[in-house]
């Protein structure tokens, strides 16, 4: 119904406005999304797709670009180099696509990146992690590319760096999922600490899918570190959230966690008190725009956001502001007009591109105390 | 009964020159797509439907050549040619020596240790971190360059480049798998599969031909996966994905174990369909899971075992 | 060296284990008297730990209906298993009954992820939060509860096979099938007895780790190929075989996980299995049965 909405809304304006290419009015812009619709990681894709479809539904509700609605197709890529290939080749053989969004998987997104050059269409992906991309892109080669979210580098070196002010760097042991994620994280760890003088207490890595940890939860829990920097997610992040807290565990915890995937008893009895954590976003920063984009997400999905869908519902968003910008909805303008894009965050900062064509948004700084999430600040990255 | 064959090739032949004709960078990736899964299937036909061994350790092949390429290129400076080539025969050795440990002891553990190779590939893959890069995996592949004597060197880019590339390989894969599975070998590996008591009386060593028929199986399928990662500029631990291995499994059930044609019908079919007709893939291994079930339970022979059952009750008819 | 510390490594290893075994013994038997590699297996024990997550979380029921309640189920799906597919399969085909299976397995996990989505939901139940302390090492209850479980359900298959007519029937299919035939036993009656048992223990495990780990449709995936590990170990067949192995096989993963990387844990399981396959190809405690 939102869909037909949307459309029926282009079309009034449409036929309200004059002085257009009456041709082009309402006609749908194509926005292709590649994403893990299924296997393993295929519940971040959902999120990272709600993302996009509130953004789109809002932007079309507005009227769309010019009277033109935007639709998007979304495209499973498995989270598999080779299915992410085939599937946007495929779409973009189908369909004069004027942009490629996400990709999620940096591996995927990689493989991927190669495509839309040779097609000359602009990608900007949303949640692809990989320093590698940022490297790959603007001078680094693919003039095509963008990414909107952080690098992990920027996110370790300002959690780092806070923690460091606080005097707890030292002895922080790390323990990450066995993917580019836990390794980017790990990297980023070793090098911040290491322009510090310092360097992690112990580095482990476990296999996604791995459901036991007390064998290494009891190891860490013997070394007694300062902190534990956690870099793992999903089905395995509850594995082993519970089993720290069941082995009443009292190391506070840094890295990348999402607070809000941990059982809400554990965090009311205190268990995860002293812990500092650092994301691109949390549900909690408390500013007019993000409590209307919780509540417009809740709305339409009827779920809270998580990061992916806030990073895909800012990327989709700084997307309308380019089309709007852009001389002709076409994907050399459109790239032109992401480049020298200058979109306001939901964090408060304008989302802007360098010459790697990486943004730098802020990133929060998140506390534990007395059960309770507090947001320390907000640090560059 | 000489026509079939004939035919086939003819239509593969138009098949093949189609791409050329439509000319779109989709239908390119489609066709390598379909290329590169008729050698992995052949591959596993010689060594399932020929030597009735179930190698789950073909995936492992595809990915060690894979690697083996890459890394060959990247960290050796190899041009992709010998690269491909050695990187083959790593596969092959590494299928060697699971056959030759395992074989001693009997065909179901050759089944086991072949899957368990599979998982410690990928372990390797993502823990050799000084070799492999790691879970991120060896991102930008060069776009590699093949001396051809007498012509000017060929740089290959894009899906057209690696789909004349695939194709050629898959043809000259296919004829070689073809006159091997004809010859006397192929029907030696048959007899052995029928009866291994009555082959090694006849003076047949089983073990000698069952090894040479899974290096072979996995020469060729390191050789498709050293390609194919050209094709998508990236290698990284998901190149050991099951869903490789479970497609490669429909497609020599389906099309029919020990049938060349069968076989290679299959993989054409499964490569392509699903693809086009957009299936959502949740539910494509759904199906796949279903169709396998039907395929063992209903037709252990394969369609190409339907197709010669019946043959057989014509030709049985129009005797009496 | 911190006794404290081995301690509680043992402790978690026992326990450990005591859950390996609980996955395995299915499989081993459902091997032992059918000669099938059950692929599914693992399908089987994720259904059933959704199936005690829906019952807890939305059918009001609590956790012991819930444990009884998927127990049930899961040996009348093993019926149905039986009596719809396994028995089709003739003597000793052994490579199509991998391929069955894991067709089985494709289509429920891929149906499960199709329905649930791979989002990972948490039973909680009234020992959630509880742990027990024993002087220097800690246990959380709901892995007592497991064990306690794993520990009935091995007693229980111990004493049908031992000591009913049924029980004896199996262990003697499984030793020789043909001369279980001459004597007189009916295969099909003890296959499908033993399919609705296996997969009725992969039901209790299921269960039984539902408040352990988290819940979600690829669950089942990572620990059938350590099931495998272990019933191969164990001696393919041999149900007691593969409970010691399976906890053996425990306490040595919890052990290197306290004194090396979890790279060598991750691959500890696979690596003794060929080992054993090349030492002993029957397995540390297998019989007549081949592998």
């Amino acid at each position: 119904m939102r869909k037909l909405g949307a459309i029926l809304a282009g079309v009034v304006l449409a036929a309200s406005s004059v002085g257009h290419a009456l041709a082009q009015d309402g006609e749908p812009i194509p926005v292709l999304v590649s994403l893990p619709i299924t296997g393993p990681v295929a519940a971040f894709g959902e999120h990272s797709r709600w993302g996009f479809e509130l953004a789109f539904a809002q932007a079309n509700e507005a009227g769309g670009i010019d009277g033109r609605p935007i639709a998007a197709d979304f495209e499973d890529n498995r989270c598999n180099p080779a299915e992410g290939v085939k599937s946007v080749t495929q779409a973009l053989s189908q369909k004069d696509y004027v942009v490629v969004l996400d990709g999620l998987c940096s591996s995927a997104t990689l493989a991927i990146m190669p495509v839309i050059e040779r097609a000359e269409i602009p990608m900007i992906t949303a949640n692809a992690s990989a320093t590698a991309i940022a490297e790959q892109s603007g001078v680094g080669g693919n003039k095509w590319m963008f990414k909107v979210n952080p690098a992990d580098s920027g996110l370790t070196e300002a959690i780092v760096a806070w923690l460091d002010k606080e005097g707890k760097a030292d002895k922080i042991a790390l323990l990450a999922e066995d993917t580019d994620f836990g390794r980017a994280g790990s990297d980023g760890f070793s090098q911040a600490l290491k322009k510090r003088g310092l360097e992690l207490a112990a580095v482990e890595y476990y296999q996604q899918g791995t459901a036991d940890f007390t064998g290494v939860l009891t190891k860490l829990k013997a070394l007694d570190p300062n902190s534990i920097a956690l870099y793992s997610i999903a089905a395995d992040f509850q594995n082993l959230i519970r089993q720290y807290f069941s082995m009443g565990m009292k190391t506070p915890l840094t890295g990348r966690l999402i607070l809000s995937d941990v059982p809400e008893e554990i965090l009311k009895r205190g268990a995860l008190d002293g812990t500092t954590t650092v994301q691109p976003y949390t549900i909690e920063v408390d500013t007019p725009e993000n409590e209307a984009f919780v509540a417009a997400f809740e709305a339409m999905h009827g779920v809270k956001p998580n990061l992916l869908s806030f990073e895909s519902y800012e990327t989709g968003r700084l997307l309308v502001d380019a089309m709007e910008r852009a001389s002709a909805i076409e994907p050399a303008a459109l790239r032109d007009a992401i480049e020298s894009a200058s979109y306001p965050s939901i964090l408060g900062t304008a989302i802007e591109f360098d010459d790697n064509h990486l943004a730098h948004n802020n990133a929060v700084i998140m506390r534990v105390t007395d059960g309770k999430v507090e947001i320390l600040g907000f640090s560059g990255t | 009964m000489r026509r079939a064959p004939a035919l086939a090739t003819l239509a593969l032949a138009i098949a093949a020159a189609l791409p050329f004709l439509i000319g779109d960078a989709y239908i390119y990736t489609l066709g390598l797509t379909i290329c590169v899964f008729a050698v992995l299937a052949s591959g596993l036909n010689l060594v399932y439907g020929f030597a009735g061994l179930l190698s789950l350790a073909q995936v492992a092949f595809f990915g060690i050549g894979g690697y083996g390429t890459a890394i060959l290129v990247v960290d050796h400076g190899w041009s992709m040619g010998p690269a491909v080539l050695v990187a083959g025969v790593l596969a092959t050795v590494a299928g060697l020596v699971v056959a030759y440990a395992s074989l001693r002891l009997s065909r179901h553990a050759f089944a086991i240790v072949s899957l368990v190779f599979s998982l410690l590939c990928v372990i390797v893959a993502r823990d050799w971190v000084s070799l492999t890069r790691g879970p991120m995996g060896m991102p930008g592949l060069p776009s590699p360059t093949i001396a051809l004597p007498g012509l000017p060197p060929w740089q290959l880019s894009g899906p057209r480049d690696f789909y004349i590339l695939l194709l050629v390989y898959a043809v000259a894969v296919l004829l070689l798998l073809y006159r091997v599975m004809r010859c006397r070998i192929g029907r030696t590996l048959l007899a052995i599969r029928q009866n291994e008591p009555l082959a090694q009386s006849m003076g047949q060593n089983p073990l000698a031909y069952r090894l040479f028929s899974i290096g072979l199986s996995a020469w060729v399928t390191g050789m498709a996966g050293g390609i194919f990662v050209f094709h998508l500029t990236i290698v990284d631990p998901s190149i050991f994905d099951f869903y490789y291995l479970e497609t490669m499994l429909i497609m020599v059930v389906v099309g029919g174990p020990g049938s060349f044609w069968g076989v290679l019908g299959a993989a054409v079919f499964f490569s392509a369909i699903p693809d086009l007709l957009r299936f959502s893939a949740d539910l494509r291994l759904v199906l796949y899971g279903l169709v396998l079930i039907a395929a063992v339970l209903a037709m252990p022979g394969g369609v190409a075992g339907l197709l010669r059952r019946r043959r057989l009750r014509r030709w049985r008819e129009a005797r009496r | 060296m911190n006794v404290d510390f081995v301690l509680q490594l043992l402790l978690n290893g026992l326990i450990l284990g005591l859950i390996y075994a609980l996955v395995a013994m299915g499989l081993s038997l459902i091997f032992g008297v059918l000669e099938i590699v059950n692929f599914a297996h693992g399908e089987f024990y994720m259904l059933a730990a959704m199936g005690c997550y829906f019952l807890t979380a939305g059918a009001g029921f609590g956790y012991w209906g819930a444990v009884v309640a998927v127990t049930a189920v899961s040996v009348c799906v093993g019926f149905v298993l039986y009596e719809v597919l396994l028995r089709r399969l003739g003597g000793r085909d052994f490579e199509r009954s991998i391929l069955l299976t894991l067709g089985l397995s494709m289509v429920l996990q891929n149906g499960a992820l199709y329905l649930w989505t791979a989002t990972p939901r948490m039973t909680t139940t009234q020992y959630t939060y509880e742990s027990v302390v024993l002087g220097p090492v800690q246990a959380p209850l709901v892995r007592i509860l497991a064990v306690v479980l794993a520990v009935i359900s091995f007693v229980s298959l111990y004493l049908v096979l031992h000591h009913t007519r049924v029980g004896k029937a199996m262990r003697g299919v499984a030793q020789n099938r043909d001369a279980a035939l001459m004597v007189g036993i009916d295969p099909r009656v003890v296959s499908r007895l033993a399919v609705a048992v296996g997969v009725g223990l992969s039901g209790v495990a299921g269960a039984a780790l539902a408040p352990v780990y988290s819940v979600h449709p690829l669950m089942g995936f990572a620990f059938l190929f350590k099931a495998f590990a272990i019933v191969i170990i164990g001696g393919l067949g041999n149900v007691a075989g593969a409970a010691i192995a399976a906890v053996a096989l425990g306490i040595l993963e919890s052990l290197a996980s306290g004194f090396f990387s979890l790279v060598v844990v991750d691959g500890l399981a696979f690596v003794l299995m060929i080992l054993v396959l090349l030492v002993r190809p029957h397995g540390l405690f297998g019989g007549g049965v081949r592998v």
